[in-house]
């Protein structure tokens, strides 16, 4: 069996999926701009979802004593945005990364730390299926949602 | 497939115990058990364990059933509808290849989808889709349940099953 890197701690998890929240907070900064009446609605109760998680992620870490890793000025973002489009498979794709990242997190923690980990896990599973119907992308779920292909 | 010592060993104890299997799958226990018992002198191991007591039944293996029996709802669903075919096949694509990992998980053969229980597939397919909805809900209940104290390595396929299973109630909005 070969060696392999030590799993993350819950607290590195946990800064892990912060670290994504941040990046998604921002890309929906860009999508919102390109979007019009319901869908723009649904962006923006996506991006208070995002900080909400964030906001609660600061608290925990910081009442944990762990490291709180800091907001950037400005994130890469996969490909240009352009029309709307665009915004609505950037909108996707920001939540199945930010899934991902919470579903790395389930293995490193326990209680109510896990719950926490699965109900963003779902909640932005569940986002992602929204934003496809909305795009008309076919079919509107993945099999596994959150693991990395 | 491969008969390996653990999966001949891992599928005869389970389906011999496992009451409610029907004559053909303990058929094909047997002769699974055959198999093993003609492959004891290549891979020298004991297809019949050496252990009396069988393990207890594994956490997850309700989980797996499900996976089964809601694949097996979804494509009788399609099958009769076939304005909702594009709609359910993935989704019955789905619940098939979580059954598939979850088997590789607990180290089980896939066991064949047994029928539908309540069987006869409706007319109407909108009571199909409120039946779907139904079972869908239910099975993402369970998997948020299990996902919660399953071990760590289990924790991520158990965790991305509840949420594919809460997608699936989401596309059949």
């Amino acid at each position: 069996m070969s060696e392999r890197a030590a799993p993350p701690t819950s607290a590195e998890a946990l800064a892990a999926a912060l670290s994504a929240e941040y990046a998604a907070i921002y890309a929906y900064g860009p999508i919102g701009v390109r979007l019009s009446g319901s869908a723009r609605t649904a962006a923006r109760q996506a991006e208070a979802a995002h900080r909400r998680r964030r906001d609660a992620l600061v608290v925990q870490l910081t009442t944990a004593g762990a490291t709180v890793p800091p907001d950037q000025a400005g994130y890469a973002l996969p490909f240009p945005i352009t029309d709307r489009a665009s915004a609505l498979r950037l909108a996707v794709e920001v939540e199945e990364r930010t899934a991902a990242h919470w579903r790395a997190a389930l293995a490193a923690t326990s209680g109510g730390d896990r719950d926490q980990a699965l109900d963003a896990l779902i909640d932005y599973s569940v986002r992602a299926t929204r934003w496809r119907r909305t795009a008309k992308i076919s079919p509107l779920t993945v099999p596994f949602p959150g693991r990395p292909t | 497939m491969v008969l390996t010592c653990a999966v001949v060993r891992g599928t005869t104890t389970q389906r011999i115990d496992v009451p409610r299997h029907s004559r053909r799958h303990l058929l094909r226990a047997g002769g699974l058990l055959a198999l093993g018992a003609a492959a004891t002198p290549l891979t020298g191991c004991d297809p019949f364990g050496r252990d009396e007591t069988p393990p207890p039944p594994d956490p997850l293996r309700p989980l797996l059933d499900e996976s089964l029996a809601l694949a097996t709802a979804y494509r009788d669903a399609a099958a009769a509808h076939a304005d909702l075919a594009a709609r359910l096949t993935p989704i019955a694509d789905a619940h098939q290849a979580h059954a598939t990992e979850l088997a590789r998980m607990l180290g089980v053969d896939l066991p064949s989808a047994g029928p539908t229980p309540g069987g006869a597939a409706t007319t109407d397919p909108d009571a199909a889709l409120t039946d779907l909805r139904q079972r869908e809900r239910g099975g993402r209940d369970a998997a948020i349940t299990a996902c919660a104290s399953a071990p760590a390595e289990r924790a991520a396929l158990v965790g991305s099953i509840a949420a594919a299973r809460a997608t699936h109630l989401e596309a059949l909005k």
